[in-house]
């Protein structure tokens, strides 16, 4: 798999303008209980992005990527996701897969996906479910309750629900965690054909190697702040190890 | 989608949760008919609309603040809140699909213990039924706003289960009160019904429900 045909030229994040433009940051900072978590992140990631946040755990990335899809709101700073801040019709567009993979435990998959489906007012929405469920290697567990799913299996299914409405903005927060080495393979194939379709995507994670590979561009964040903003293909697996301080 | 149809999806989520063995509805109802034993063997048989009344609200209030708890904990259970707030409904709807889904178990649990109450324990409701049931509805409307906006509030605070009855029981003091009064001036003295009172939990339901509706948000913004 290759990134090569929409490598961008220039310096990464120099492509503003609303229009265009599916996450821009501006200065923004984020306390929890007093602690800064982010400091002054600017970031201007443009539609059709394939971004991956890295840095070590506590860096802030789970949280850089709640602020982008407006479920918590910076303390300081300006965050515009198509060009607005907040409310129905920009949740409209994003699509998120959590730490937690937000699933009812009693419900069984093609439940949790259609209520999601139906939410979002996707039309055929149970079928709509059940094909996503079956792009990604699900569709057999379609009607077994989440309760009874390994982490793996709810983590697709949780992949699933976000991506039900077809988002224009994707957020998978280590959507690799706790996958077996096909359904990794899967869950790239679908977050690529995501982006092929003109969805931007932002991951965080761990893996160097699958990040160079999967993403243009890679953010850095260290405690809390920017350190890098570079595309992949300036990047090395060595570079960019070095860069997170052997700690990824 | 139409407001009322994300309120009735959400609520009927709930419901089914409720139904896959989530068991609170059973729970409840045990509960509701303990409280019943008890309090109607300690007061005697002194057959009134007011001990039937006190003793009905018991069994409501602490099933209610039951249901309240379960029917809210499902939403922290893998953090499926924040799938919720990420949908593009007006997050008000949220707050009123699980205030039907407990008003759903709040009536299951009247259904259950008000014919066991007339039945075992001598309630007797006969002199004005009517009025009994919609003073109790209206009454029970209010008490599921004010049960449902908190236990969001309690849930999102990471604090424990005690703490909701300890501020919703007090909250709920003027619909209590008002609603007994209301209640044993028509069963035990045969007044007509007292309509000023029937308009203040009406009230309260109002002022309850539009406030909660509009402060939810607030209150679940993780
Ligand atoms: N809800 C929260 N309450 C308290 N601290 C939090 C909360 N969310 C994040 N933090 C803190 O913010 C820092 C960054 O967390 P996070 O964004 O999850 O980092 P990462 O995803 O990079 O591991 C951590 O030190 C974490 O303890
Ligand atoms: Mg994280």
């Amino acid at each position: 798999m290759t990134t090569s045909a929409s490598i961008r030229l220039g310096r990464p994040g120099a492509r503003a303008g609303s229009a265009s433009t599916a996450v821009s940051l501006r200065g923004v900072s984020k306390s929890i209980d007093g602690r800064a978590v982010l400091s002054e992140v600017s970031v201007e990631l443009p539609r059709g992005s394939f971004v991956s946040v890295m840095g070590a755990n506590g860096a802030g990335k789970s949280t850089l990527l709640r602020v982008m899809s407006t479920l918590t709101g910076a303390t300081e700073g300006e965050v515009r996701i198509f060009g607005e801040s907040r409310g129905a019709a920009v949740r409209a567009k994003i699509g998120m897969v959590a730490h937690e993979t937000m699933l009812y435990d009693e419900l069984t998959a093609l439940e949790n996906v259609t209520l999601f489906a139906r939410l979002h007012g996707v039309p055929g929405a149970a079928s709509r479910a059940r094909l996503m469920l079956e792009q990604l290697g699900v569709g057999a567990v379609a009607h077994a309750a989440v309760r009874s799913m390994s982490r793996g299996v709810a983590q697709r299914v949780a992949l699933a629900r976000a991506l039900v409405h077809g988002p224009e903005l994707l957020l998978a927060d280590e959507v690799f965690a706790g996958l077996d080495v096909g359904s990794r393979e899967l869950v790239e194939g679908v977050l690529t054909e995501a982006w092929g379709k003109g969805c931007t995507i932002v991951t965080c994670g761990h893996d160097v190697e699958q990040s160079l590979r999967l993403s243009e561009r890679v953010l850095v964040l260290e405690r809390g702040r920017l350190v890098m903003d570079e595309w992949a293909h300036r990047l090395t697996a060595g570079s960019l190890r070095e860069r997170l301080g052997g700690r990824a | 989608m139409s407001a009322v149809r994300v309120v009735m999806l959400l609520a009927g989520k709930d419901l089914r949760i409720e139904a896959r063995g989530r068991q609170t509805l059973g729970l409840v109802v045990v509960l509701g008919i303990l409280i019943e034993v008890v309090l109607a063997l300690g007061l005697g048989q002194a057959s009134s609309g007011l001990r039937a009344t006190a003793i009905l609200w018991v069994t409501y209030l602490f099933g209610g603040v039951l249901c309240f708890e379960k029917t809210m904990a499902v939403e922290r259970q893998h953090g499926a809140m924040a799938g919720l707030l990420l949908a593009p409904v007006d997050r008000g709807l949220i707050y009123l699909g699980k205030l039907c889904a407990n008003l759903a178990l709040l009536g299951a649990l009247a259904a259950v213990v008000t014919p066991v109450g007339i039945v075992f324990f001598g309630f007797d409701l006969s002199a004005a039924p009517g009025a009994f049931a919609a003073v109790i509805g209206l009454s029970l409307v209010g008490y599921a706003a004010v049960g449902t906006l908190f236990s969001a509030v309690t849930s999102a605070s990471r604090l424990q289960g005690g703490l909701l009855a300890m501020v919703v029981f007090p909250l709920s003091l003027p619909l209590v009160i008002t609603s007994t009064q209301v209640l044993a001036g028509v069963m035990d003295r045969g007044e007509a019904l007292d309509m000023s009172g029937l308009g203040v939990i009406a009230v309260f339901d109002v002022i309850f429900l539009t406030a909660s509706w509009s402060v939810f948000e607030l209150v679940v913004e993780p």
